[in-house]
């Protein structure tokens, strides 16, 4: 999943780290260089001092060693010389046993140097001319204290920097919560429209998202004004059809026309087609499938008017109960789910004995429709042939297999499965499992 | 029995209306809504038939309106929208059946008498039975005990009326009232031959003569 906050606190976490890094260790090249050049002017200083205490003597040049200052005398000091005269050298008493390496070029050289036990060295060279000849004095200094400072100070930083990356980050994690949160709204009120518990996206939301949510908000209103419309135009076409369709019936059952039963027959049969075939397209056409996002069934709101409808229609004192949890809501729209249902129910009380019973309950991953009733019930090795040849179950009936057909249309619309098991009131039990509404399918 | 058709499609008007004087209902046909709304409510009908398309006025407000007015007549909804969503609408605005273009003739004519039947506390019969005798309204014949006696257009009206109105008082203008459409010039006398014709059928106390009141259909025990 890809996350704002995320993203946001990745490129945060590498802009930090970078600029830190960068600052850190720019800021100790400088540092470092100055000190050289402050130890440089030093080191120059101790040189110049040496070469004011060379002096001619008996055995030609003689360094005046009395006159030199202690920590030349005191072994791993901490400051060393070398002195090169043709044919000569001499080195002090600190450095002990080791030889100051040789540097080709004077000042202050790039690099350090190793020394007497550990040390590392800070060199400069200088030449000079005294009494006739050319004399190169070495001058070092132990650099090792300065490193190990610089190392405490590094640690020290890097935990400082990261406290303080660790600070930031958490500060911008809520920063960006804090200003995500309208996002996180919108969010959850999507969900909503999706579980039918919406029918609109609240308007007040930042200006940033003003756009986004005004142009669902007017979608919705758009596909929920197309449905109806379509509904209407096809409730009108199926009007205006249905309407010659019925004066033929009835012209059909002429008494004239019993003088030609094949006629008649003939006739009737055809009309029944067209009849049956304009029934399925209109209810199909009328379907909503999941196109509106933000409709709904409520169950105890609806059912009762539906139960009084069906209760009319079959008025044979047919015992019809319903169960469904308090406050369910299915997430489809109204008319599709009372047109599956009514199909369902109708084609149970055509068969039921006594009793028709709905059941509707939820499931892990979405409700269970069970419509049974004490009917003759369907042996099971019809059920699965009236299943797959396009269902024509309430036949003979009431004329047209009509109801199950429209309930396979609906299902399909919706993924949902249709099986037909025994009931145990004794008849058939029609069980519908139906998914929850995938967010993006 | 005398019905309200309100129809607009004269085609299946003329189709039904026909249909339904050879079933032996007086009928009323009316293909605007305003005036069914008015008529509806003024007229005394026994059934009334309803589309729903209507011009003028929408079936289901003139539906409301006849309620609203306390016309507590059975309404048998006539409609091409089929929808569960518009019979639940229809049931909640008063109708008391709902039948679906296109139908069969023969399906209006049960719903029909059915309804009828149901409205007069006769609920749950295949067949009209009052008074000992069990009329078939499809073959127009009523049959005491284990005889089955003919009967002309007009007793079969009467009778039928007679016995879905057992043990009541009926007077000769109700009985011209519900027997006959609005068209029909309505000749008491006519009434008082059907009736001497059908007591000379089913026997003399089948039906009483309350002077000056009316009639009363007793029943053939």
């Amino acid at each position: 999943m890809r996350s704002i906050q995320r993203r946001l606190g990745f490129g945060l976490i590498g802009v930090l780290l970078g600029a830190g890094l960068l600052l850190a260790q720019s800021t100790f090249w400088m540092l470092d260089a100055g000190l050289r050049r402050y130890l440089q002017d030093d080191l120059r200083e101790q040189a110049e001092a040496l070469l004011t205490s060379l002096a001619r003597g008996r055995n030609g040049v003689q360094l005046d060693e009395p006159r030199l200052p202690g920590v030349y005398q005191r072994p791993y000091s901490g400051h060393y010389f070398r002195i090169d005269l043709p044919g000569e050298s001499w080195r002090s008493r600190s450095l002990w046993d080791h030889a100051l390496t040789d540097s080709s070029t004077t000042g202050l050289q790039a690099g350090l140097v190793d020394g007497p036990g550990d040390q590392r060295l800070l060199l400069y060279r200088a030449d000079y001319r005294r009494f006739g000849q050319t004399i190169s004095i070495s001058v070092a200094s132990d650099y090792t204290p300065i490193l190990q400072a610089y190392r405490r100070v590094q640690w020290v930083g890097c935990l400082l920097g990261l406290g303080v990356l660790v600070l930031v980050v958490l500060l911008q994690r809520l920063t960006v919560r804090r200003a995500l949160r309208p996002l996180e709204e919108v969010r959850r009120q999507v969900e909503q429209l999706q579980q039918g518990q919406r029918q609109a996206l609240d308007p007040g939301v930042p200006v940033e998202l003003e756009p986004l949510v005004a142009q669902i908000n007017h979608l919705l209103r758009q596909t929920e004004s197309t449905l109806q419309r379509s509904r209407h135009a096809v409730g009108n076409l199926g009007h205006a059809l249905k309407t010659p369709l019925a004066v033929l019936s009835s012209l059909a059952a002429r008494v004239e026309l019993a003088a030609c039963p094949e006629l008649q027959a003939s006739l009737q049969e055809q009309l029944a087609q067209i009849e049956q075939r304009l029934a399925r397209e209109l209810g199909r056409a009328r379907l909503a499938g999941e196109a509106l996002p933000a409709s709904h069934f409520d169950c105890a709101a609806e059912l009762p008017g539906l139960f009084a409808t069906l209760a009319m229609v079959h008025n044979r004192g047919l015992a019809l109960d319903w169960q469904a949890p308090p406050g369910l809501r299915l997430p489809w729209d109204r008319e599709d789910v009372l047109e599956l249902l009514g199909n369902l129910l109708d084609n149970a009380c055509k068969w039921a004995r006594t009793r028709v019973s709905l059941e509707i309950a939820g499931a892990p991953e979405g409700w269970v429709v069970r419509v049974d009733d004490d009917g003759p019930g369907m042996a099971a090795e019809f059920r699965g042939e009236a299943l797959n040849r396009g269902i024509r179950l309430d036949e003979q009936v009431a004329g047209h297999g009509l109801g199950l057909a429209i309930v396979r249309d609906i299902l399909d619309a919706w993924h949902g499965r249709l099986a037909l098991q025994d009931s145990p009131l004794g008849g058939l039990r029609v069980a519908i499992e139906l998914p929850a509404r995938q967010e993006a399918s | 029995m005398r019905l309200l058709l309100v129809e607009d499609s004269v085609g299946l008007a003329d189709e039904l209306v026909t249909g339904l004087q050879r079933q032996g209902y007086a009928v009323d046909w009316l293909a605007d809504g305003r005036d069914a709304a008015r008529q509806g409510s003024c007229e005394p009908y026994d059934l009334m038939i309803l589309d729903l398309g209507l011009p003028g006025k929408p079936g289901l407000e003139v539906l409301r309106d006849w309620r609203a007015q306390g016309v507590a007549t059975p309404v048998l909804v006539l409609t091409a929208r089929a929808s569960w969503a518009e019979r639940i609408e229809g049931l909640k605005a008063g109708a008391d059946d709902y039948l679906c273009k296109p139908f069969h003739p023969e399906e209006l004519q049960l719903r029909i008498q059915a309804l009828l039947r149901r409205a007069h506390g006769l609920a749950n019969q295949p067949q009209l039975e009052a008074g000992g005798l069990q009329l078939d309204e499809a073959r127009q014949v009523v049959r005491c005990g284990a005889e089955d006696i003919e009967l002309t257009a007009a007793e079969f009206r009467l009778l039928r009326y007679l016995m879905l109105h057992p043990g009541q008082l009926l007077s000769k203008g109700q009985l011209a009232e519900h027997l006959y459409d609005g068209e029909t010039e309505r000749d008491s006398n006519v009434i008082e031959v059907h009736i001497n014709r059908l007591r000379g059928k089913l026997g003399r106390t089948a039906i009483e003569t309350r002077r000056g009141q009316g009639y009363r259909f007793a029943g053939v025990r």
